[in-house]
């Protein structure tokens, strides 16, 4: 401790700065990763909050709620599978909107048949609805009383149906798109409005739940194998199989990955460094009997309270950011992926510093006696 | 050993019997030290002269367990050291003896009084008693006002001096001075050396210095001369 401390509080401006690199890394990753889960949460986060525990999209859908179209025949299908315990249509479209006396905007409607079938699990305020015009909306979009009236025109326009917002569910979007709950005869009642052709309002895809005992990976496959035409999945499945989350994920990583490795080339460069420049100082700290276990120990206190502070700094910078919103995409502060990246960095930061380490194991204490000092 | 020879032994800070040291490098062996025997009293100061290239820096790196050498033994205060493993020699070297180095002997970033006290935080850790010794130490050098300056705002003879004070935080049974005054002008390595006698005095350390320079020697209980890696008679 007394020398990494002391070391440290004469080379203060020299560390200081390491800190401060480490700790604008840190901001960079905890930003990176909150506008993933931010971006990713916008694009299926409805899919993730609906309360069904099965969803069975058509193949043709290619997984994608606008895409999919249930036929009857499908639909009885399904039904017909043996570990049904419950089957119930969901529907979605976008439509343009006015929300109260506002421009018009676009809204995705998302209609449920059976009330835990396809509704939010949770609701961040208000309550369920109870008539075909109430509905529930994505929190970060709608307040509870928002009028909301489905644009249309024609001979139709005069009957388009306004929505209540009752409730409100959070991180409830689709395709990052203020999204509402409805009951089906609303959903019914705005496809048909929007679109006076209509005549029948078909699912996009069909909720399930199981029986009690048959587990939803196993009714998948058996939905799966009763119909080459369903592509059954569960609600994590269906979140993230989604078309696009894969290749967002995918690119994210790929930037984690690099922080993965600058964090501890940093670290790691650095303390190689200062170690060549204090080697004739190490030198005769060893000389004058100092165990190489103790100067090692000493390096690897200030690789913690470097990294330490680094990631002290980052979350300090990153906290305010999380209060504000950034257009559609809401960052969050998530603890669990502050505490993995607080613990990886640390992790990562002192493995960088074994190339330092071994320098200072191989140092050799007589070339104090010439004053080399070299390592 | 009889009990009158370890006694006698005890009585001595360094005995050195029939020590060699060869240095192989590439297919060339240089001979540092030839069978050297030397013996160094309890309280007694040792000059070492020698020219350049004589063995008078491996005499010391061995005697402080810096190096072990290809042949013979070494005894310092009792202690047999030429067999002692690396993690023996480094323990050795922190409790029982004290360096003055030719070149570097300051840490950069401690100043004056924690150069001192790093002897203690890497040995003892004896804590309160530490810096009342490195407080004592630093007063009698005369560095009392200069306790909180770093190296780099000491004079060469500071510096020298608080490397003397380091070299004694241990309260080693010998210290091992290698051109103490090498890089100070006559006059201040004159101080340095009347001071490092008067050190060693008040404690009865015995200590060898080092030196090319023959006016240093009448600081000496006893001078020994070395040529070619043998002690001349
Ligand atoms: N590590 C080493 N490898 C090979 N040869 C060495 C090594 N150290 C010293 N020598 C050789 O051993 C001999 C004695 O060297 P030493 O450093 O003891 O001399 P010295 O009397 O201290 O000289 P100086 O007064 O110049 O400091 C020299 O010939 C030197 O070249
Ligand atoms: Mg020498």
């Amino acid at each position: 401790m007394f020398l990494a401390l002391h070391e440290m509080s004469r080379a203060r401006v020299r560390f200081g700065m390491l800190i401060g690199a480490v700790g604008l890394l840190v901001f960079l990753i905890l930003t990176q990763q909150a506008i993933e889960g931010g971006l990713i949460t916008g694009f299926v986060g409805a899919l993730r909050q609906q309360s069904a525990p099965v969803l069975v999209y058509s193949v043709d859908g290619q997984r994608t709620l606008q895409g999919s179209v249930i036929n009857p025949g499908l639909e009885a299908k399904i039904r017909g599978v043996n570990g049904v315990a419950q089957a119930g249509w969901i529907g979605q479209s976008t439509f343009t909107v006015r929300v109260g006396g506002a421009t018009e905007s676009d809204a995705a409607l998302i209609g449920y048949q059976h009330p835990g079938l396809g509704d939010p699990s949770r609701l961040s305020a208000g309550r369920r609805p109870v008539g075909p015009a109430e509905a529930v909306g994505s929190a970060a979009d709608f307040a509870i009383g928002s009028k909301v009236r489905i644009v249309a025109s024609g001979p139709a326009a005069p009957t388009a149906p306004v929505f209540t917002v009752v409730g409100l569910a959070k991180d409830a979007q689709i395709q990052v798109t203020p999204t509402l709950f409805v009951p089906w005869a609303g959903y019914e009642a705005a496809v048909k409005a929007a679109n006076p052709d209509a005549t029948i309002v078909l699912p996009s895809v069909i909720a399930v739940r199981p029986v009690p005992g048959v587990a939803d990976t196993e009714l998948v496959d058996r939905i799966n194998a009763a119909s080459a035409d369903a592509d059954a999945l569960t609600r994590a499945q269906a979140a993230s199989d989604t078309p696009g989350v894969a290749q967002v994920q995918q690119s994210f990583q790929l930037i984690f990955l690099l922080y993965g490795l600058v964090v501890p080339l940093v670290t790691g460069l650095f303390f190689l460094i200062i170690t060549f420049q204090k080697a004739a100082a190490l030198t005769l700290l060893r000389a004058i009997g100092a165990r190489s276990s103790a100067l090692v120990r000493s390096l690897l206190i200030q690789v913690v309270l470097v990294v330490g502070g680094g990631i002290v700094i980052g979350i300090a910078l990153f906290a305010p950011l999380t209060l504000v919103s950034l257009g559609a995409i809401t960052i969050r502060f998530d603890p669990g992926a502050v505490l993995f990246w607080s613990v990886g960095l640390l992790v990562l930061g002192v493995a960088s510093a074994l190339v330092a380490a071994r320098r200072v194991l191989a140092i050799d204490p007589l070339e104090a006696t010439t004053g080399g000092g070299g390592l | 050993m009889t009990l009158v020879e370890s006694i006698d032994t005890a009585r001595n800070a360094l005995e050195m019997r029939g020590i060699t040291k060869i240095y192989t490098v590439a297919d060339d062996v240089v001979v540092a030290l030839d069978h050297v025997d030397l013996t160094v009293a309890s309280d007694e100061i040792v000059a070492l002269v020698g020219p350049s290239g004589s063995g008078k820096t491996t005499l010391c790196s061995i005697a402080g367990g810096l190096l072990s050498p290809t042949d013979g033994s070494v005894v310092v205060a009792g202690k047999e050291i030429s067999d002692y493993s690396g993690r023996q020699l480094t323990e050795f070297r922190r409790d029982s003896v004290g360096f003055v180095f030719q070149t570097v002997n300051l840490i950069p970033f401690l100043t004056a009084r924690e150069n001192l006290l790093v002897v203690d935080e890497i040995g003892r850790r004896l804590g309160r008693v530490a810096r009342d010794r490195a407080d004592q130490l630093l007063e009698e050098l005369g560095l009392a006002d200069r306790a909180a300056n770093l190296p780099a705002q000491l004079s060469g003879g500071q510096k020298q001096r608080v490397a003397i004070g380091r070299a004694l935080m241990n309260d080693p049974s010998l210290v091992l001075f290698d051109e103490p005054t090498s890089a100070l002008d006559s006059n201040l390595g004159d101080q340095v050396v009347h001071l490092i006698r008067n050190e060693m005095k008040a404690r009865g350390t015995a200590a060898i210095i080092v030196t090319h320079d023959d006016r240093i020697t009448h600081y000496a209980d006893r001078t020994v001369h070395i040529e070619d890696g043998r002690i001349a008679k």
